[in-house]
């Protein structure tokens, strides 16, 4: 029962603090499945994922149980064209928040791999701004199926990735990818790299282009849809990465590639609007995974300090070690509450804000890159805790430290996140 | 690259030796390691074996501490260590690991090899195979958490237990975590309390009752093939005994501290070139401006610039007052033992922060494996946890700059 004195009772990672009251109808349920999955299908292979980063054979496996037999690829499309209808859920953020956190308390790579196949989705999916042909167009290939089935959002170039996020600063004119209307076809040329879920995974991209290059005119800012299968796409391999095996990262060229005209997301200005709620889901989706991996941190730590002695007692025993350990199940905690307030207020835009409006989009960066920030110096602290035992990968720790340090990077990286966030809350005009 | 302009260390402690020793293994790195890393990336077999072969027989550098007339490079003197510090600080620009073992060998050797310790009969019963045409690797076995000893170092179990009569010493041990090459090293030196002292054991491997367990596979160091290994009452001559009482020991690890130092700034100086060579001429588009003159991606630079030239004054502070007893004391007294520890404290948390922050800046272009810094960064965390876990690393540092009693 809530506020409940827990006395004598073993700490568990459900014991970081969530708001209850925010919580959607359905966290118990599908959270517990999705745990179960993980424990289940990710857990006993894990440690074997780095050497699979090619090939995914192990990896494979877990994503197509997850997402096509349990079917979370489908969660975002609507429910009469066989999807759960999390477009229109009042519980997009928390939900999702949940799920994200469990998978990544697995793998930080399989929750990004899984969770990414939602961004392009946001811009056609999500109420006030379905887009229904499109919905009807590619529901067919995620709900009619129990095969993994990967979408991506290629957004990043060759000449930079944060440039083309900077959206109010830079306005879309760095993109370098270009969409020409030719008859009742769009023809798409560029070159991209990096998304998740590239590296000849994907089925779906939905691809940043501009109608006008070097424009910074919003209306300029096009997010079209383009299967992977397109004549002219063309995947290159995946990058060998410090970390994150279970999400493929590679070129993606698009050489003349022609999709239907109204395989764009919505129109002038409104894709340029709706791509920073995409933007806001990518930040929360971060700071959950971030939420997730550490709380397997604390599980392992807890265990190891527990066990190990020092001084003649157990390490957790010792204050010095238990004053880091303190620092580290704060920071836990915290970034639990931030991550689900920032899913609140995703969840209410009717009390926040729109999704897509530079204040959410702000506080998600800000909540995002202090995750971030401390999950970086707590991994650090906690391989130094556990001595030699911290960079073996029988510990687990040293993966989550290698894998939560690209979500740091990622989507601009803390430079980003820092200008966005001087920009809103100091006014400022020229950084 | 000429560090000494960008990275200036007091240039009146370094002899001609160490900077001619220097400039050898620097010469080596570009061309066995840096040459061949785009290629090979960190494989043991095809890349880092030869290499170290190259370095440690055909440069000639495991013998470094062996008489002249045994084939070794004759040095014996404490200044040795400003000599190895110097080398070591060029091959942890190459390849962390492979710094990482030669610290270790360095570090088990200073206490035999270095005056006033020097140990004529055993050095000329080793001279055959460290002179000789095999690679020699040394690897210390230290104090450590759920050691089976019941004997302690300053709160820290000993990892071995040890039983000595008239003739020798007997060791047991059940899974010792060595800090390198469980599974390849030629010698251990196993820390251990003999008739209640701190001292220090001679391994070889091959002693009978000595075995290694499964590989570790860890986040970094591959140069280093680790495994614990057990000791099933391992019987060694009195010989073999290089050194008893705990200002010995601390003599050991005050070179082995300073060592890891060196192989850190290394590692550095490797970073600094490639952020060099990656930021140089990038222009941020968007703002049509050259990177490195963005003001925020300045103060990043300026930050990991200072811990760059901070860890290598650093470094060569502790390599002298390491390497000049006759100036600042023995190097096992409490004084230059806790500066030892603090400086690879602060050196390799330097290192860290720099390297994340190196990592920031390049983005995923720093994260993937083409650009080599993922490699370092996972290099120097994985050496910055297994030499000495944080807290008992701040627990010998307060015991002698407060005086502790009793921890």
């Amino acid at each position: 029962m809530a506020g409940e004195n827990k006395g004598n009772e073993m700490r568990t990672v459900d014991d970081f603090t969530r708001p209850l009251e925010y919580l959607a109808p359905v966290d118990k349920f599908l959270g517990e499945i999705v745990r179960a999955w993980a424990e289940r299908e990710v857990m006993p292979h894990r440690r074997q994922y780095d050497e699979d980063w090619e090939q995914h054979s192990l990896i494979e496996p877990a994503f197509k149980s997850l997402m096509g037999e349990l079917g979370l690829q489908r969660m975002m499309f609507p429910e009469d064209l066989g999807g759960w209808g999390f477009g229109h859920s009042n519980y997009i953020g928390t939900g999702g928040c949940r799920l994200c956190e469990e998978v990544a308390r697995a793998d930080s790579g399989m929750a990004v791999a899984w969770a990414v196949t939602y961004w392009p989705f946001f811009m056609i999916c999500n109420e006030p701004h379905v887009n229904r042909r499109l919905c009807e167009e590619f529901a067919p290939m995620f709900c009619d199926t129990t095969e993994a089935r990967f979408a991506a959002n290629a957004m990043t170039e060759p000449q930079g990735g944060a440039d083309i996020e900077n959206m109010e600063i830079v306005g879309g004119s760095t993109i370098e990818t270009t969409a020409v209307l030719d008859g009742d076809e769009w023809v798409i040329n560029g070159h991209k790299l990096w998304p998740t879920n590239s590296g000849g995974v994907c089925d779906l991209f939905g691809v940043v282009c501009t109608t006008n290059p070097g424009s910074s005119d919003l209306d300029d800012f096009a997010f079209i849809f383009v299967p992977a299968d397109t004549p002219g796409c063309t995947q290159g391999g995946p990058y060998q990465k410090a970390g994150m095996a279970a999400d493929k990262n590679g070129d993606i060229w698009f050489d003349n590639c022609r999709v239907p005209s109204w395989y764009r997301a919505h129109g002038p200005g409104l894709d340029a609007m709706y791509f920073k709620e995409v933007i806001s889901m990518g930040n929360m989706g971060s700071t959950a995974f971030v939420s997730g991996a550490m709380m397997n941190v604390y599980e392992i730590l807890k265990e190891f300090c527990s066990e190990q002695t020092y001084r003649g007692r157990p390490l957790k025993e010792n204050d010095d070690v238990a004053g880091v350990l303190a620092d580290i199940a704060r920071d836990i905690d915290i970034i639990r509450v931030l991550a689900y307030q920032y899913a609140r207020m995703l969840d209410r835009p009717d009390l926040y804000g729109e999704r897509w409006s530079d204040e959410i989009v702000t506080k998600g960066r800000a909540y995002k890159y202090f995750a971030c920030d401390r999950a970086v110096e707590d991994l650090k602290k906690a391989m130094n805790i556990m001595g030699a035992h911290g960079s073996d990968r029988l510990c687990d720790v040293e993966k989550h430290w290698r894998d939560l340090k690209i979500v740091q990077l990622w989507m601009g990286g803390k430079q980003l996140c820092q200008m966005e966030v001087a920009r809103w809350f100091y006014e400022c005009e020229t950084i | 690259m000429d560090y000494q302009e960008i990275f200036p260390v007091p240039v009146e402690w370094l002899q001609d030796v160490d900077r001619s020793m220097a400039s050898t293994v620097a010469g080596w790195a570009d061309a066995e390691v840096m040459a061949g890393r785009l290629e090979h990336k960190e494989d043991y077999e095809s890349l880092l074996a030869p290499a170290m072969r190259k370095l440690l027989i055909d440069i000639g550098l495991q013998a470094m501490l062996w008489p002249d007339e045994l084939g070794g490079g004759g040095l014996s003197t404490p200044d040795a260590a400003m000599t190895l510090a110097s080398v070591l600080e060029q091959v942890g620009r190459a390849d962390t690991g492979i710094g990482f073992l030669l610290a270790n060998t360095f570090a088990l050797q200073s206490a035999f090899a270095v005056e006033p310790h020097r140990d004529g009969a055993l050095l000329e019963g080793m001279a055959p195979v460290v002179c000789g045409d095999e690679v020699v690797i040394g690897s210390l076995v230290l104090p450590y958490y759920s050691g089976e000893s019941s004997a302690q170092f300053f709160g820290l179990p000993y990892q071995a237990s040890a039983s000595s009569d008239g003739d020798g010493v007997g060791l047991s041990a059940k899974g010792a975590r060595p800090q390198c090459s469980g599974a390849n090293a030629s010698v251990f030196g196993i820390a251990c309390a003999v008739e209640g002292n701190p001292a220090l054991v001679l391994v070889p491997s091959g002693s009978k009752g000595l075995s290694a367990g499964q590989p570790i596979t860890k986040a970094g160091l591959a140069a280093s093939l680790n495994a614990d290994i057990a000791l099933d009452n391992v019987r060694m001559p009195a010989a073999h005994v290089v050194l008893t009482g705990v200002e010995r020991l601390r003599e050991t690890l005050s070179w082995y501290y300073t060592f890891c130092s060196a192989v850190t700034a290394g590692s550095l100086l490797a970073v600094y070139e490639i952020l060099k060579e990656w930021g140089d001429t990038r222009v941020i588009k968007g703002k049509g401006q050259v990177f490195k003159e963005n003001p925020l991606v300045a103060s990043l630079l300026g930050e990991i610039g200072m811990r760059i030239g901070t860890s290598r004054i650093l470094t060569y502070n502790a390599a002298r007052m390491v390497s000049a007893p006759d100036v600042y004391g023995p190097a096992g007294s409490p004084a230059i033992a806790a500066t030892a520890v603090s400086t690879f404290k602060q050196v390799t948390r330097m290192a860290m922060e720099a390297m994340d922050n190196t990592m920031e800046l390049m983005g995923s272009a720093g994260y993937a494996t083409e650009w080599n810094l993922e490699r370092y960064w996972r290099d120097v965390m994985t050496l910055q946890s297994y030499v000495s876990p944080e807290t008992v690393t701040q627990t010998d540092m307060a015991r002698h700059y407060f005086d502790l009693k009793k921890l």
